[in-house]
Parts: structure tokens; sequence; C-alpha cells
């Protein structure tokens, strides 16, 4: 089954800011969809409208090439699923319970449960390693079990399609990993996930495909690697970010790491791209490093911006265990900053950049 | 023996065990047949169960007075009660489900003090027992419509609704209040206000056939929904991402519950607490869902009528209205229950 939105437009009550400006996106059988952005730009909206529960005021939504909106509910909730913000749910159902209202869409409208529903019902909490809540109520367990609770009532009505919302927020690294690991699995043998994410790394460690909303409507998709980049983190988010590779004995991670909050610019433009940017600063950077290891590193990353330094002194600093380089920079703001962002991910490593007072003013004196 | 209350409970999810079906069932029945022997006038269980087999052709039956006071004078009191006390516990518990607010009440849309004003005016207007009754039934209707016309609309969550029921409640209760004082202090007044504390004392074979329908249909459609039922108190999204039309289930819901409330209503004036307390109580005995919820709340409903209404009509020479003793004898009840189970969630 394949998901596809064609042209999706939306705005909330007609007014002139257009939350979603024809988007365009598609997930097939096997693919994990991310859909990333900074709040209020639009990722709930988007699902919600995806789903049918808002109407889109051009374009549509469709699976297999058939709108939604001609497909009847209980056969629509057959093939796709919805897994809530487990903050959300109240009701104090216990879990069997809840897992079991996952069937509503293929029981008829007088029906019950009956012994193979509750066996289905058993099966899913079994493959989620969830059998030990089956008497707990919902109200009463941590935020991580309601979660992987819910994805179970979405699995309990057999769907292809399973949307997720920020499936991951509010738990702890276990749990998200649990949430994460659950979603990869059940899309290696043969389901369409979707799933709203704070976490660019999730993205890119999780999904194949991802979708990244700016604030005003524009968005980019595509293959993950090719959406979750700096740039695009820096312009849908105003934050400049890192991407890097963390190593362990089996495999290559990638990672993106939040520095700072990027400056106000009118449309947020790349600050790295040009413009003020360009601007030419005088600056001093004082980096002070534990071990003496990490000065090799420091060096090799100085080394590669060497045109602009113009003065540079290191002083080890053995009493204290420490080892302090200071280096002056004349060059544009973008160099002192891309400096200062690569030597800020290095473990233990302190970097302040301290900058000229009007610079450009004394020069003109 | 283990292994078979494993399978009970894997065949039966949140349903009801045996033993407990047919506990549920045997308690109005019994609490029933106490009710016909208890009274200022007093008829043994063995009279009883004569009376009940003349009824089905078999045996010799019992002396005339007795039958009177049995079939004309207390069955369709205990009827009334039985009825009663199941529709406003069901409605209780729909709309406590339906708003997800445990604070709901059968009277939240405003049906009750619709169905009072409806009666006040009734009585005002020097109509018999069943134009009241009419009246009331007809008001209780209007009510609930006003408060649907006022409160829904695109984008409007349930709260709005109850907001709106609560406002077009309050909106009624000023009305009955302008009728009673116009009413005639000497006759009216103190009927009028008699009526609104609630008393079965007007049941008869004419009044309940107008009104026990309309709360035996109510109950039948929500037990046979009430597995669908546990989709309400969930979240707007989640409920229509199920796979069934909410909009349908909410709206058939609020039309039964209506339906029974204003009913009730109709017939024996306002019976407070019945639809929060007993609700409640099944609650905290058997979770909260409604495929045990729904039968649990029936049975204990209607016999918990039963039972107030037999104290009320007994227990002094002077009969003491309904409502003051659902509260007397309900609170502590409830509060004792309350804090031995350490209360519960919607």
């Amino acid at each position: 089954m394949i998901l596809k939105i064609e042209n999706g437009t939306f705005s909330y009550n007609r007014q002139k800011r257009v939350v979603l400006d024809s988007v365009n996106l598609e997930a097939g059988p096997g693919d994990v969809l991310a859909i990333l952005g900074p709040n209020g730009a639009g990722k709930t909206t988007l699902l919600r409208a995806m789903m049918g529960l808002l109407k889109w005021q051009d374009g549509r939504s469709c699976i297999d090439g058939k709108d939604i909106r001609n497909i009847p509910y209980r056969e629509l909730w057959r093939v796709m699923s919805y897994v809530p913000q487990a903050k959300n749910t109240v009701a104090a159902y216990t879990a069997e319970e809840m897992i079991l209202l996952g069937r509503s869409s293929r029981m008829g409208i007088f029906s019950h449960p009956d012994e193979t529903d509750v066996k289905m019902a058993h099966q899913i909490m079994e493959r989620l390693h969830i059998s030990f809540l089956r008497e707990k109520k919902c109200s009463q367990i941590s935020g991580g079990e309601l979660q992987m609770v819910l994805i179970a009532r979405a699995l309990a009505a057999e769907p292809n399609i399973l949307i997720l919302d920020e499936p991951e927020s509010n738990l702890d690294f276990k749990n998200q990993l649990l949430v994460l690991d659950t979603m990869s699995e059940l899309a290696a043998k043969g389901m369409t996930c979707i799933f709203n994410t704070h976490y660019p790394a999730h993205a890119l460690q999780r999904a194949n495909r991802a979708f990244m909303l700016k604030p005003g409507g524009e968005y980019i998709f595509g293959d993950t690697h090719s959406v979750v980049t700096e740039e695009n983190i820096h312009s849908a988010f105003g934050v400049h970010a890192v991407i890097g590779n963390i190593e362990t004995p089996g495999n290559i991670l990638k990672d993106v790491v939040p520095l700072r909050v990027a400056k106000e610019t009118s449309k947020g433009e790349c600050l790295a791209c040009g413009g003020a940017d360009d601007e030419k600063v005088i600056a001093v950077l004082a980096i002070i490093t534990p071990s003496s290891d990490m000065t090799s590193r420091i060096n090799e990353i100085l080394h590669e911006s060497s045109g602009y330094i113009i003065g540079r002194m290191g002083m080890p600093y053995p009493d204290a265990g420490v080892f302090i380089i200071n280096v002056t920079i004349d060059g544009p703001q973008s160099a002192v900053r891309k400096l200062t962002d690569t030597l800020n991910i290095l473990p233990d490593v302190s970097v302040k950049a301290t900058y000229a007072k009007d610079f450009n003013n004394n020069t003109e004196v | 023996m283990k292994l078979t209350l494993q399978e009970e409970k894997t065949i039966r999810p949140g349903g009801l065990k045996k033993s407990e079906t047919a506990v549920l069932i045997l308690l109005p029945i019994v609490t029933a047949l106490l009710a016909m022997a208890i009274g200022r006038f007093g008829v043994s269980p063995v009279d009883i169960i004569l009376s009940l087999l003349d009824k089905i052709g078999i045996g010799e039956g019992i002396n005339r007075q007795t039958e009177t006071v049995l079939w004309t004078i207390r069955f369709p009191r205990i009827l009334l009660a039985l009825a009663v006390g199941a529709g406003l516990s069901v409605a209780g518990c729909a709309f406590q489900s339906l708003f997800s607010n445990p604070l709901a009440t059968p009277d939240t849309l405003g049906v009750a003090s619709g169905a009072s004003f409806g009666a006040a005016l009734g009585i005002l207007g020097g109509l018999n027992l069943i134009g009241i009754q009419g009246t009331a039934l007809f008001f209780g209707i209007v009510a609930v419509a006003l408060t649907w016309i006022s409160g829904y609309g695109k984008g409007n969550g349930m709260n709005t609704i109850v907001l709106a029921g609560i406002m077009i409640g309050s909106l009624f209760s000023a009305l009955v209040s302008l009728v009673k004082f116009a009413a005639d202090t000497e006759s009216q007044l103190p009927a009028i206000t008699y009526w609104l504390m609630g008393s079965m004392s007007g049941a008869g074979y004419p009044s309940l056939a107008l009104g026990v329908p309309p709360i035996a249909i109510g109950i039948l459609i929500l037990y046979l929904l009430r597995w669908r039922m546990n989709l309400l108190p969930l979240s707007d999204d989640e409920a229509r991402t199920s796979g069934i039309n909410i909009r349908r289930l909410r709206a058939v819901t609020i039309v039964c519950a209506t339906a029974m409330t204003a009913s009730c209503v109709s017939m024996c004036g306002q019976v407070g607490w019945v639809g929060l307390l007993i609700p409640h109580i099944c609650r905290m005995k058997f979770g909260n869902n409604h495929l045990a919820l729904v039968p649990a709340s029936i049975s204990v409903g209607a016999a918990f009528m039963v039972l107030v209404d037999t104290l009320a009509r007994s227990a002094t020479a002077a009969e003491i209205p309904v409502s003051i003793l659902t509260a007397i004898i309900g609170a502590p009840f409830f509060i004792v229950l309350m804090r031995r189970s350490g209360g519960w969630q919607l």
C-alpha cells in the first residue's frame, strides 16, 4: 500500500498564513518516514490532515491512488492505524481492554471481542514484550509503557500503515529505544511507518525518508541524508547544529547536536551561506582542554582555518591538568562560527569566542 | 483450578464472570420480591409466591385484599422504581463516559431541569397526572434540544456542550422558580415542591405505559452498544481513528440517555444522586469496561432504587421524599466505598 499526499494545502480558519503549502509526499511498504519541523510549523497538522481528521483545502491524501475521503471509515482504519501521543490518554482501561479497542474497525456494531480477538491481543502484547501489563490500568502505568500499549492497540487493527504522533517524546532513553526498535522491526516486515519527531537524530538513525517543515509552509522531502543536513536544520529550526558520526565497535551512528540558537534573520536564510555572515570580525578564541590527546585534534581543526588565524598561543598547565590555547582570528563571522561549532562537540573541550567591539567603526577611523 | 480461572478470563475480556452475572440478575429480583412483602400492610413471602403462581395459572391464589395491595399498589410502584433506578444509572454512566467527566449526571444536559419545568407548568395548568407526565417529557426533550443547538458547532468540543447544558439547566431552573412564584400558595405550590422532591407514589399502570417504554428501549440500545461505549471516553482523534462513526455513536448515546432521563423525571420527579452514585459504585467494583459496567449499573441501580423507595414508604408513617433518602443512604455508603477502594479514575 502506498500512502500519498498530492498538493495538500491547509490553513486554519482560512487565514492568510498557510500552514501547509501544496505538500507532496509518498511512503510505501517498508518505508520509515520521519516528519521534522519546529514547534508550531504544522507537524501534527500534517499528520491529522494526512489521515483525514482535518480537511485539505486543496489537494488530497490517497492510498494506492484512491482518495481517502472516498474510502469508508471502517475500511480506511483497517489499513491505516494511528498512535496518539501517550500523554493525551486518560481513560482508565486495562492494557488488554485498551488493545482490544483497536479491533473496533474489524467488528460489527453490536458485537464484542471474541476469543480470536483476545488471542490476537495477547500475541501482540507478547511481540512487544508488554504481556506483564495486561491487567494493569492505563492510567497507572508509565509513559513508556502506555506508548507501547497504544502501539499495540494500533497493531490490533492489522494495518499496513502506521502513523505515530511523536512516539518517543517524553520518554527516557530506554523507552525511546524500545519504541524506535519496534518501529524499525515493523518496517522491516513491510509496514509503512510515518512518525513525527522532535529529534533529527532519530530521523537520521531510523528513517529512510524525511520530511522537514519550515515555518511558513515550505518543506523539503526526500531521502533522510539529503533532508537532515546542517543547512536545512538551520533554516527550519533556526539553530546551528552539527551532524557528526559516532563510532561504536559495531557501526557508525549519525547524531545531531544543536549548538546554539541562530540569530534572527529575515527569512530564516542560512547564515553560513553569506549575507551578514561575511562581515569581517576580530575574535579571540579561548580553548581549554583537559587532555593533551585532544590538542593534536584541535591543532588539526585550527590548521584548516589557518588562513584567518593571525596569532596563536598554547600553554600547558600541568598543575591543574589542563591545556590552554588562545587563537586570534581576523576573518568572516562564518569562519569563526564554524570553528567554534566544530571545536564545541569535542569531548571535554571548552571554547568561547570574544569579539572586538565596533571593529568596523575603528577601521574607518 | 488455576487453569480454568485463566481460561475464563481469556474468553471473557473485561466482561462479567458467570458468578457475577448470576448475582447481578438475582439482585433486583430478590430486592423486588422483598419489597413486595414489606410495608404497612404486611404480606408473607408465602402469599407472594402463591399469588405469583396464581398469575401463571397454578394454585388457588390468595384473598382479594392482599391481592389488591400486591398487584395494584405495590407492584406498579416497584416496577417504576426498577425502571427509574436502572434508567438513571445507565444514563449517568453514559454521560460520564461521553463527557469523560466523573461529575456528569443524567441532568448534565439540562434534561431534568427542563422536565421539572414541564411538570411545574402542568401542575400550574391543573393537568392530571398523565398530562403532567406528558408536559414534563416534552420540556425535558426541548431542554436537551436547546442545549444541543447552542453547544454543538464545528470545532466545538464536548466541553462546550456540557457548558451549554449547565446554562440551559439553570435557565429552566429559573423558569421553575418563576412558575412557583406564580403558583397558588395554598394548593399548587406544595404540589410543585413535593413533586420536585421526587416520589414514586404516583405509580399506576397508565403512567407506566407512557413512561417505561422509552426507558426500556434506551437501556436495551445502550446495553447492546455496551462494548462500543468503551470508545466514548477516548480523545476525539483516537475515537475517530478507531474506524467507527463516533459522531453517530455519541448522538445515539445522547438520545438514549436523554429519553430515559426525561421519562424518569416525568414519572417520579427529580430523583437526584442515583445517576451519579450507582455508576461510580459500579466503576469501583467492575472497572471502566462498559461490557461489565452497563449490566452492573442496570442491576445495581434498579435494586438500589427499589430499596430506597421501600424505605421511603415504610420507614415512617408519612412518606419521605425519595431524593432525600437517596442522598442520606447513598452519600455515606459512597464515601465508605471510595475510601476502601482508593477511588477510581475515569
